[in-house]
């Protein structure tokens, strides 16, 4: 799979910027989501949802619900058998048992003819709970004697990090006995790390805090669930990976997997928020009561306080250097702020942590907290803004400190490939280098002084800088390539198109068979008939599905001249592909039209068999992804406010298999990136309640708030991505929060090191400073 | 409570159409009439999803009761332009690879498209408060700010 595919001819494939087929059906506005689907005796469905973080759940009452006209079903916990008390993940915890353990927690669930009337009937439901004492803070969470959030003896949940196969060789423990909220812990360490402070000459000790975040997908949770008379469940389901979905669901409900078909529709918005499982077993379980479809859509309120958002992190972080720029030590304690189940991806902040520059002592302790709060799951590149945050804050703040210019102390420091991570893995190649390079010779830059200089009218100017990635995900995928009868190509996988992949799919498609991409069609399978295939996560799409596409195309590829070299009475080796027909090389009008060859694959009584190229592959290798970030700011040191007047987003692709769709990874990477540097946050009060749940009050970046961002594609091949190709989606939602950081400190000289960099938090640290 | 009649004018024909009297125009067009275009990204008027015209304004048809459009006039994202007939908005959507998820995309299009009505040739700063109301997580605005930079000019120059 590393070979790139020799092609015949100089086919319209990949490197080009073809526009996405469904461009036409989304400006027009007939694109179809789950909320969009209204099948005859379509129920709407609610969910009556605690108000409070931690309670006992005395007694429900909902017989007044049930005997409101238009309501069809009202369900508690004790109505499906299936559910356990001890429930692993959130999915499992379908409706609440006896006790809530956060705000939002569903607790009863109404089907009815109309949503108005479903809405009704949820207040018409009495429900007794004895309020308990809530762990609403993660420090305080993870001290014995803290409230207990989790059923004794529930396992950590550690599959995110498993679908997002992200790092190897690091164990994470299960929880200590005495602290009952620590669910998962993790530890690295490599060499003395006393000593290695003892002999440092600048040592600086910072406590780092990125709240959690919500992915910020327009299109709300979805789901629409119908069961046949067979007691077969088909769900339409807003997902990133209809076969986990499948899965999960079929965990829940202790249903054989193939007795349930997941059909993705067009995914609003995913960005790790659709990829495990929420309301999609309650859907089903109440189509299954009423024997009507019925459609559950999540009202943004209910998104923001019951989703599944990004861990808060607190990471206090002591590193030692000497004079000359030499690194000695790195101490560090990460907290994961999970909520209410176990999930977030430990190792991968560990790793993080310790990885990037040649620490040659280190040690990283991580722990995964549970408090009463949503659980959380997957954000874009799940907890590396967080982590980098925290190191490359850390680096200029040293190379400050020592007085060298902070990209050539990065540069220095920078691991290499084959240097080891603090898993002991070694890096693989990767265009880290590369990156930091092409964004330090940008001439904003280079111009870092003169803009500073430039400062006027009492505001402050700045430049900041940041290099951050992500290692790349894998999971084994299948894909199938088929040759019709006129011959065109019919390519078809189950990979939710959550990116612009699909497109780039097609393109490797084209490129490895030999012909224009407009001979070829892409389709997303439902699970009852595409190869089985992974979550659209962990920027593997186009890595691992693409190989998929492309050894599946060369397959078919073989195929057809197998046959041609048959009818054409040539040897393979002597044919050629020239986009509609097998030629033999050297002789133009001795040929075949794919268009026969496909003909005869589809004959009666044909002996040809049909063109079915297949394949599918599972992988060991990652293809690490770093992306770099520039911001020229201005900040009015009275009021705290930011201007953002430039943001250049440099990035390692691989190879752009599509530069339009890149470019639009890259640009609104960035922007959820500089989202999480300068508004967004969830906050919550001392009972574990959001004080935000509304989108005029989680403050999310608008067109009015940015400039357009600049983009520079970096191409170091990946060994083993499909035309060398690498991950592209999560790497830009990396760097601008050290990024933005470092620039407000070029600006003000203030240090911050709590996200979000709000107006309030930058106005009073620098008067605090001056 | 009994459903009433709602007569208006919708994508430029007569429409009559039974509604709650608590039903928004947008659970109105989605719901009633199966112009599902205009999405309900919040309910509560934040994020511009469910951008329609009213009169030829822009406005955030989750905000507004259905009853309440009663002899007015509707514009939603599938009366803006057609295949083979689209408006130089959506036509320059496509090209410049602006949608990505989609879901954003009727409700900027139609904010867009009321902002060139009232003022062809904005500037930089004039689109990006004209879509202000409209939030994307996906594009990051750039492209869509190049591709409606880009229509108002052809929009102009169709005009002249």
């Amino acid at each position: 799979m590393a070979s790139v595919m020799k092609t015949t001819r100089d086919v319209k494939g990949i490197g080009l910027s073809i526009l996405r087929p469904d461009g036409p059906d989304k400006v027009t506005g007939q694109v179809q989501y789950v909320a969009d689907l209204n099948p005859r005796g379509l129920l709407h469905a609610k969910l009556l949802r605690s108000p409070y973080a931690h309670a006992k759940i005395v007694r429900i009452d909902v017989s007044r619900a049930r005997a409101l006209p238009g309501v069809r079903a009202v369900l508690t916990a004790a109505d499906i058998p299936v559910l356990k008390k001890k429930a692993p993940t959130r999915a499992h915890a379908v409706l609440a048992i006896d006790r809530v353990v956060f705000a939002g927690q569903p607790v009863a669930a109404v089907a009815a003819d109309e949503l108005a009337i479903a809405e009704e009937a949820l207040d018409l439901i009495d429900v007794q709970y004895d309020v308990l004492p809530v762990a609403a803070d993660p420090l305080e969470s993870m001290k014995p004697g803290a409230p207990p959030v989790a059923e004794l003896g529930t396992e950590a949940d550690t599959s995110e990090a498993l679908a997002h196969g992200s790092v190897a060789g690091v164990t994470t423990e299960a929880k200590s006995s005495k602290a009952v909220n620590i669910s998962q812990q993790a530890r690295l360490q490599r060499g003395d790390v006393a000593k290695g402070f003892a002999e440092s000459d600048v040592v600086i000790e910072n406590t780092y805090r990125v709240p959690m975040v919500h992915q910020g997908y327009l299109e709300p949770h979805a789901v629409l669930a119908q069961w046949d008379t067979a007691g077969n469940l088909t769900l339409w389901a807003s997902t990133q990976g209809s076969f986990n979905t499948r899965s999960e669901v079929a965990d829940v409900l202790e249903l054989p997997e193939n007795r349930i078909k997941v059909i993705p529709m067009e995914c609003g918005g995913g960005f790790g928020g659709k990829i495990r499982a929420l309301c999609e077993p309650i859907t089903a379980v109440l189509a299954r009561a009423t024997g009507r479809p019925v459609r559950y859509v999540m009202t943004r309120r209910e998104e923001l306080e019951a989703g599944m958002p990004a861990p808060q992190v607190i990471i206090k972080m002591k590193t030692g250097v000497k004079r000359d720029g030499t690194l000695m030590a790195l101490e560090a304690e990460a907290i994961l702020e999970s909520g209410a189940f176990s999930g977030a991806v430990l190792a991968v902040a560990g790793v993080f942590l310790a990885s990037l520059y040649r620490w040659p002592s280190f040690d990283v302790q991580g722990f995964e907290v549970l408090t009463h709060k949503p659980s959380i799951a997957a954000y874009r590149a799940p907890v590396a803004p967080q982590t980098i945050f925290a190191i490359d804050s850390q680096m200029e703040q040293i190379a400050k400190a020592i007085g060298v210019d902070p990209v050539e102390f990065r540069l220095r420091h920078l691991q290499r490939e084959g240097d080891k991570m603090a898993n002991n893995q070694p890096w693989l190649s990767n265009g880290a280098v590369e990156v930091l390079t092409r964004l330090a010779e940008h001439p904003l830059w280079k111009k870092r002084a003169e803009w500073k200089a430039s400062s006027k009218d009492g505001k402050l100017r700045g430049t900041g800088l940041s290099l951050g990635g992500w290692l790349g995900g894998l999971q084994p995928t299948g894909a199938t390539v088929r040759l019709n009868p006129d011959g065109t190509l019919q390519v078809l996988t189950g990979q939710v198109d959550i990116a612009g992949t699909n497109i780039a799919l097609a393109q490797i498609a084209a490129t490895a068979y030999g012909v224009d991409i407009d001979k070829v069609k892409i389709t997303t399978g439902d699970t009852d008939v595409a190869p089985m295939t992974g979550l659209s996560a962990g920027s593997k799409t186009t890595y691992t599905v693409g190989v998929a596409v492309m050894q599946a195309a060369e397959n078919a590829r073989n195929q057809t001249l197998e046959i041609a070299a048959k009818e054409l009475e040539a040897s393979v080796h002597d044919l050629e592909i020239d986009n509609d027909k097998v030629v033999v090389r050297g002789v133009p009008d001795k040929g075949i039209t794919l268009a026969s060859i496909g003909k005869k694959g589809n004959l009666y009584m044909s002996k040809v068999e049909p063109v079915l190229g297949t394949s599918h592959p599972a992988f060991s290798v990652q293809a690490p992804a770093f992306c770099g970030q520039l911001a020229r700011v201005e900040v009015d040191p009275d009021t705290g406010e930011v201007t953002l007047h430039n943001f250049v987003v440099a990035q390692d692709v691989g190879k752009a298999i599509n530069p339009l769709q890149i470019e639009g990874q890259m640009q609104g990477g960035a922007v959820q990136s500089l989202g999480m540097a300068l508004t967004e946050a969830l906050i919550y009060d001392d009972q574990a309640r959001l004080t935000n749940p509304s989108l005029l009050d989680y403050r999310k970046l608008t067109s009015a708030d940015l400039p357009s961002i600049e983009t520079i594609i970096v191409e170091k091949p990946a060994p083993h991505g499909p035309f060398g190709a690498r991950g592209v989606g999560e790497p830009p939602i990396v760097p601008a929060p050290a990024a933005i950081a470092n620039a407000i400190e070029d600006a003000t000289g203030v240090r911050l090191t709590h996200l979000p960099l709000s107006p309030e938090r930058i106005a009073l640290a620098i008067a605090a400073a001056s | 409570m009994a459903k009433q009649v709602l007569s208006f004018t919708v994508n430029d024909e007569p429409a009559e159409v039974l509604v709650q009297p608590w039903d928004t125009l947008l659970e109105a067009l989605r719901e009633r009439m199966g112009l599902t275009g205009p999405k309900e990204g919040c309910g509560t008027g934040d994020c511009g999803a469910c951008t329609v015209h009213f009169d030829g304004k822009p406005i955030a048809s989750c905000l507004l009761l259905a009853m309440q459009a009663r002899g007015h006039t509707v514009r939603t994202i599938e009366g803006l332009g057609k295949p083979g007939a689209l408006h130089p908005l959506q036509d320059a959507f496509i090209r410049h690879g602006v949608p990505q998820c989609g879901f954003c995309i009727p409700g900027v299009l139609m904010a867009a498209a009321a902002l060139l009505t009232e003022n062809p040739r904005p500037s930089e700063e004039e689109i990006r408060y004209g879509i202000a109301g409209n939030l994307c997580r996906c594009t990051g605005y750039t492209k869509m700010l190049a591709a409606i930079t880009e229509a108002a000019g052809a929009t102009a120059g169709r005009r002249s």
